[in-house]
């Protein structure tokens, strides 16, 4: 026998999705889900923008990593609230794990929380936190190609950064090409060339973001 | 491998919906796949395989279909299916598009013997 089901099998990634980004609405929070591969520079960006951003606004961090806590250690000079999830091998955050460690921080006294999910282009772009917006960051070091190959992720998030920008001479990206297949994918992105290490274009971003957490 | 968790899920269903129909095996099941969820079609039957392994739908056949991705113009209204994953509207050249198909994880349906 035959028993039709038709229903979407990441029902309850989804929903619990829903109940945090309600929760979040309610309390005029926003989240940022930050993805890209390991190395392209989440937590360089992290601290470099808590650095900038943390007198004028209430934030929060949720780290995600596979497991240890050595981001976490790298930003807890900050002083913001920081809650490590460790996946135990997981290869993203799911929005069960981001509902369990939002008691841990004063959701009345936040203006943003930022996710730093696992390094990795695939598996965070398919499963909804309950953020949002979705911020990628992509290096000139690991080549022109991400948009192409991974058009979930580039499609879908709100604002891209192109870091590492001041190594770009020293290797083989190509930036008409790069830009040509974003366009090709979201041709409504913004996207900034930074260096976080180097400083380079920082400032756009930070206004950027300063303008997403003021108009929430 | 975001397969392994989706095909946890998709486990966790079909073993439900079994139970409750008393079902005593699944034979079959039929799931839909949006080409942007990027699923690797071997890598997701091998750990399905692994997961249903004691299980009422152990030996259970699935039927795995990818959707192509589909867009609608904002601006003209047209809709068009893609294979390139060029989201730029080929009637009037916007790219203020709507993705209206292609990032499904659909269980359409089960088939199986009664207790």
């Amino acid at each position: 026998m035959e028993i039709k089901i038709m229903k979407n099998v990441l029902d309850r990634n989804k929903n619990k999705a829903n109940e945090v980004r309600a929760l979040l609405m309610e309390k005029n929070v926003i989240m940022v889900n930050m993805i890209s591969s390991p190395g392209a520079g989440k937590t360089t960006l992290l601290e470099k923008t808590l650095g900038h951003l943390k007198n004028k606004f209430k934030i929060a961090v949720i780290e995600g990593d596979i497991a240890t806590d050595r981001d976490a250690q790298r930003l807890k000079n900050h002083g913001v609230p920081i809650v490590v999830i460790n996946t135990e091998g997981g290869c993203h955050l799911d929005s069960h794990s981001i509902s369990k460690v939002l008691p841990e921080f004063d959701l009345e006294n936040l203006d943003v929380i930022f996710v730093e999910n696992v390094g990795n282009l695939v598996c965070p772009s398919h499963f909804d936190l309950g953020e949002t917006f979705k911020l990628a960051i992509v290096s000139t070091t690991e080549g022109d190609d991400k948009p192409i190959k991974y058009p979930m992720l580039f499609r879908e998030a709100k604002v891209i950064l192109l870091n590492k920008i001041d190594l770009i001479e020293y290797t083989n990206f190509n930036k008409p090409s790069f830009n040509k297949d974003l366009n090709n994918i979201n041709g409504k992105v913004p996207l900034f060339e930074i260096s976080c290490t180097k400083n380079t274009g920082m400032e756009k971003w930070f206004d950027w973001i300063s303008k997403q957490i003021s108009s929430k | 491998m975001h397969e392994l968790k989706i095909a946890e899920e998709l486990i966790g269903i079909i073993i439900q919906v079994a139970e409750s129909e008393n079902l005593k095996k699944v034979t079959k099941v039929y799931i839909q796949f949006g080409k942007m969820i990027m699923i690797v079609p071997d890598v997701f039957r091998f750990v399905f395989e692994s997961g249903v392994k004691g299980t009422i739908a152990k030996n259970a056949k699935l039927h795995l279909e990818i959707l192509p991705v589909k867009f609608a113009c904002k601006k003209c209204k047209e809709e068009t299916e893609i294979d390139d994953l060029i989201f730029v509207c080929p009637r009037c050249g916007s790219n203020d598009l709507e993705l209206i198909q292609g990032r499904e994880t659909i269980i359409e349906s089960i088939e199986g013997e009664k207790v």
